[in-house]
């Protein structure tokens, strides 16, 4: 009966030594699931995602969240709709579609809902009409902020919040931030360096933008193979637009086209 | 040698049921197929949703089968009253569950490396394909770790392994299959969901105590399964797992299985049948 006892507590002993080797382990292996996390999940619990969080078919699970999320799209249901769309990117978050198209639903369409649920464009006051589609595109850029998290810094989801912020927020600045970080990646396409300078320009920054613009060009798209020479004709504009001396500007290139 | 003896006649028994048949083909089917429904796929690399069904496949019908036929192993030697025939030679109780655990993990072992394998096969040839288009427009190739897919076998394995001696821990408890397969299933998904109990723990909060003591005693009595379900890092993303990570969840799983075998014994010792 002793010995029994003694086994008992031996076996209560073992389960706890087993809960801290478990403890121990989940903390390693924690980092290696980004699609788990008990604040984003909350919202989440509802939606039909328990098989999702549970284990496998994750990917099914978003796909189906999606879908549903369309439905609750053009029912124009702002909560549940950005309910689903969250749940999607939250089973998937290294996916850039989910973020992306997330933060372009939540950052361009709800205003308009939120207007025409008011009364529409003509009841609402353009002051208002403003505050709403700067409130809107906060939340999208957010969205965007969260994904480029999760993503690894996609390139994508940057330049979609560079958009945002300079269709929506008028706020060149910003979005000379996010171009800058898309153009700053190793993926980097070839017009983002452009969109940099102008969304730059744009912000009244012009000498910035002309200078960053260039050594842009020189230390990196001058060494492409075709040298980028559209690159370079914004770049002459610049100069002239600057009133820049012949001697502070690139000199010129022996492929460069006479004007 | 009597645990051997006990482990063989468990695993033949088992590879026999159709039960077994019927859920490996199903998975395998799955597996197979989820080439086919990538048309349904929306923003994931096209390899993460192959190897999300093939996940999906082991970890839903894995589940399944671990529950089941363990309980059903279990009982089906109580109910033919062949295990007091069994019992009544020189064979231990312990013996009599431990021969049964390793008999099932081996047949759940038959189970994920069989479906691990085709999935890999399937991967591995997509990925051919993939790499080869990716080059030809000058992307970067998709990442694939046939070695990161058998880790995460492994952690699957261990994972059963862990449902199985609790299932058994239950049978040793209980008095019917049902009730030990109803339980049983409630002990996974609460396994699943453990993890949120110990999030809950690290930011407590405005807990009250009877709350906080409950979440913590929970966080040691139910295993956290989910810490074996890191299949997409280590196969399509093998730089993001931390290091040791594997060896660590694998060993808490031993741990694990230890201690739910070595409570099983003690109660089907007191047991009357």
């Amino acid at each position: 009966m002793k010995s029994l006892r003694v086994q008992w507590i031996i076996a209560i002993f073992g389960l706890g030594l087993a809960g801290v080797i478990a403890e121990l382990s989940w903390t390693k292996v924690r980092v290696s699931i980004p699609e788990m996390g008990k604040k984003q999940i909350e919202p989440s619990l509802g939606q039909g995602v328990l098989l999702g969080i549970l284990g496998g078919f994750r990917t099914v699970v978003a796909d189906g969240a999606w879908i549903r999320s369309y439905v609750l799209w053009e029912r124009r249901d702002r909560a549940g709709c950005e309910a689903l769309m969250r749940t999607s990117c939250l089973l998937d978050p290294r996916a850039r579609f989910f973020w992306e198209n997330t933060g372009f639903v939540v950052g361009y369409d709800m205003a308009h809902w939120e207007i025409r649920k008011r009364g529409g464009y003509a009841k609402v006051s353009a002051e208002i009409q403003d505050d709403l589609f700067k409130k809107y595109a906060q939340q999208g850029i957010r969205v965007m902020e969260e994904g480029v998290k999760y993503t690894g810094g996609n390139v994508g989801i940057l330049i979609s919040a560079g958009q945002l912020s300079e269709l929506k927020l008028k706020d060149f600045s910003l979005a000379a931030s996010y171009y800058k970080r898309a153009s700053e990646s190793k993926n980097a396409p070839w017009f983002v360096h452009f969109m940099c300078a102008r969304a730059l320009w744009e912000s009244g920054q012009m000498k910035p933008a002309y200078d960053w613009y260039r050594d842009v060009w020189q230390k990196k798209l001058s060494k492409e193979d075709d040298h980028a020479p559209d690159d370079l004709e914004h770049l002459r504009f610049m100069e002239e637009q600057l009133h820049l001396a012949i001697l502070q500007r690139i000199p010129r290139q022996p492929w460069e086209k006479n004007n | 040698m009597r645990i051997s003896w006990m482990t063989r006649l468990t695993f033949l028994e088992a590879i026999r049921q159709r039960f077994f048949a019927f859920l490996i083909l199903l998975s395998a089917a799955l597996v197979l197929s989820s080439v086919s429904f990538r048309f349904l796929d929306f923003g994931h690399g096209e390899l993460k949703f192959v190897c999300d069904f093939g996940f999906g496949g082991m970890f839903l019908f894995g589940s399944v089968l671990a529950v089941v036929m363990s309980a059903q192993l279990f009982f089906a030697e109580m109910d033919n009253r062949t295990a007091l025939t069994l019992l009544a030679k020189p064979v231990s109780r312990t013996e009599f569950l431990v021969g049964k655990f390793i008999g099932v993990w081996l047949v759940l072992g038959v189970f994920i490396f069989t479906l691990s394998t085709l999935l890999g096969i399937i991967l591995w040839a997509r990925c051919q394909e993939l790499t080869a288009a990716a080059l030809e427009v000058g992307k970067a190739p998709p990442e694939l770790s046939i070695t990161g897919l058998f880790s995460y076998t492994g952690m699957q394995w261990a994972r059963l392994g862990v449902v199985a001696a609790m299932i058994l821990m239950v049978a040793s408890l209980a008095r019917t299959f049902l009730f030990t397969v109803i339980v049983g299933s409630m002990l996974v998904v609460a396994g699943q969901l453990q993890w949120l109990a110990q999030e809950t723990l690290l930011k407590p909060g405005d807990l009250n105590l009877f709350s906080k003591l409950l979440l913590t005693v929970s966080t040691y009595i139910i295993p956290n399964l989910q810490q074996f379900n890191i299949g997409d890092a280590l196969t399509l993303d093998h730089g993001s797992v931390a290091e040791g990570a594997v060896t660590l969840s694998l060993f808490s799983g031993a741990c694990y299985i230890v201690v739910f075998i070595f409570i099983g014994s003690l109660i089907f010792r007191q047991r009357e049948i």
